[in-house]
């Protein structure tokens, strides 16, 4: 049933798809709590940026343009919202819509480089090669570490900002730390999911995990395993059932977040039921 | 003859000519306060009074223009932090965060900042000793995002208390509780006063609580308009030098749990 595993493109999309689904998960946890998403997809957008400029610089795989320049637009946005009075969410709109718009610009330039809009937009995960599989794996093992490392003066940032300078936390140091953990994530992810997609990634493994969950830790698990179970899931049927991969992994963690709506509604339903006398 | 030791000794706060611009506001215009230790004391004064700027000053959260902030004889830094117990206002969780009672508190313990890989029963273990009269042990496996006002509160305080701190900041505690929790939580404020001897700064524009709580007054408007003993401080003069209005204090005549030094609440009028 699986023998599409014997293809060594799948094998490198499927361990590239579990190395950073789960990263993303975990990620996503404080992401949400934080309300972040938005941010997230600005710099996801970012990228496309970061692909025409990267082109037009001579690389063929534009996957340190994209970190550079998505790691200067989370970086400006941090700047921008300390050093301004504008509102968060104008600033990541300006940002986001500025990128698109210059890399679309940028690319226009280079008509050879068109036909490839389509691979960053909705990503093309079934083309990584093997050091690909090896830039995911290590990153992965990266983000993961210094989360687990930094994870209680995270959480503390995360519950309340002059709590955690209290604490001895250096608060701005932590904030630009996660924001960079957080582009590295997303720059990655955009190969497997695409600009368009790859916040789905960031944002429906803790929606899915919050309705299982009673506590963080239980949420930052269930998140991680939800984020293995979707984009491993979502490699795996998208062979069989010869859909774009990137977007299946999407509706797969679609599909477990209807579920998981389902479930919560029958636990809360459960818990209303009075016991008999 | 026994010295005390150098940490008694040091004033619990010091400022002296404080400055603070924000836009084109003088906030602060040269406050100049000292808390000895020990003391359970109110910061009151109107909205845009300073009262919260001089709160973040004290936390290092503000930077002064001009003049000095020490507490417990140490200039304001990451060390001496340590020892100083803050509650804020609120603490604006987003519902989707699902931290416990239990995994907050842990994140102020040395012992228990490993809350991720340990047991439950192993952290109660250790938050135990502190969370006794705070009645947060019944609560601990709730989501902290899903506390009422008045829980909140007594689990920030809690929170505050297991670093065992010298100094105790609270901003506006009872912004989001109701009547009765504010007199309990006012109560629970005293009780741990008296039995830990630490200093506890009252922020508040509730000036009935500063009437039954507080053993002293500082009356802020941009700079200390006056302070002193409750029933010094909140008369008629000085609450129109710190308010700009006509306040007029005038007594309920029925018994609060009044535990200050002046034994009936009172609550105030403009004329």
């Amino acid at each position: 049933m699986l023998e599409f595993l014997a293809e060594p493109f799948m094998q490198r999309a499927l361990l590239v798809a579990l190395a950073l689904g789960p990263i993303c998960g975990f990620l996503g946890v404080f992401v949400t709590a934080r309300r972040m998403a938005f941010f997230s997809d600005t710099i996801s957008h970012a990228a496309l940026t970061g692909v025409a400029a990267g082109f037009l610089a001579g690389f063929e795989e534009p996957t340190i343009p994209v970190l550079l320049y998505c790691s200067l637009v989370a970086v400006a946005m941090l700047w921008l919202r300390e050093r301004t009075q504008l509102l968060n969410d104008t600033i990541m709109a300006v940002l986001l819509s500025s990128s698109v718009a210059g890399g679309v610009v940028l690319l226009s330039l280079q008509r050879n480089r068109w036909a490839e809009l389509d691979k960053f937009l909705l990503g093309d995960i079934l083309s990584v090669n093997w050091t690909d599989v090896g830039v995911a794996w290590g990153v992965a093992f990266f983000v993961a570490g210094v989360l687990l490392w930094k994870l209680t003066p995270l959480v503390l940032l995360t519950t309340h900002e002059d709590l955690a300078h209290v604490g001895g936390i250096r608060v701005r140091a932590m904030n630009y730390g996660f924001v960079i953990l957080l582009t590295v994530a997303v720059s990655l992810s955009i190969r497997a999911l695409g600009i368009l997609l790859v916040t789905s990634l960031i944002v429906l493994p803790p929606a899915i995990a919050r309705s299982l969950s009673h506590n963080l830790r239980q949420h930052i698990m269930f998140s991680f395993i939800v984020g293995i179970v979707g984009a491993g899931g979502g490699v795996l049927s998208s062979y069989p059932l010869n859909l774009p991969t990137g977007p299946t992994i999407t509706l797969t963690l679609s599909l477990l977040f209807v579920l998981s709506l389902v479930v919560r509604r029958l636990r809360r339903d459960a818990t209303d039921v009075k016991p008999t006398a | 003859m026994a010295q005390p030791p150098k940490n008694l000794a040091t004033p619990a706060i010091e400022i002296r000519d404080a400055r603070v611009r924000l836009g084109d506001t003088d906030v602060l215009r040269g406050v100049t306060m000292m808390v000895p230790r020990g003391r359970m004391v109110a910061l009151i004064g109107p909205n845009g009074s300073g009262k919260t700027t001089l709160l973040r000053c004290l936390l290092g959260l503000q930077g002064l223009d001009s003049g000095e902030v020490r507490i417990l004889g140490e200039p304001v830094g990451p060390k001496v932090l340590s020892r100083v117990g803050y509650v804020p206002q609120r603490l604006q969780l987003e519902p989707s965060f699902t931290i416990s009672v239990r995994e907050f508190l842990s994140l102020r313990r040395r012992d228990t900042r490993g809350w991720f890989w340990q047991s439950h029963r192993r952290i109660d273990s250790m938050l135990h000793g502190t969370l006794g009269e705070l009645g947060v042990e019944s609560i601990l496996d709730r989501p902290l995002a899903g506390l009422s006002g008045g829980q909140l509160q007594r689990v920030l305080i809690a929170y505050s208390l297991l670093a065992e701190p010298e100094l105790l900041l609270l901003d506006e505690p009872t912004a989001g509780v109701d009547t009765p929790g504010e007199q309990s939580f006012y109560e629970l404020i005293s009780s741990i006063h008296a039995r830990l001897g630490l200093t506890v700064v009252l922020v508040s524009h509730d000036l009935a609580m500063v009437f039954r709580q507080a053993t002293w007054v500082y009356a802020l408007n941009g700079v200390i308009c006056c302070e002193g003993h409750p029933e010094e401080v909140l008369n008629a003069d000085s609450l129109k030098a710190a308010y700009g209005i006509h306040v007029t204090p005038y007594h309920h005549h029925h018994h609060g749990a009044a535990s200050g030094p002046v034994e009936q609440p009172i609550a105030f009028k403009r004329r």
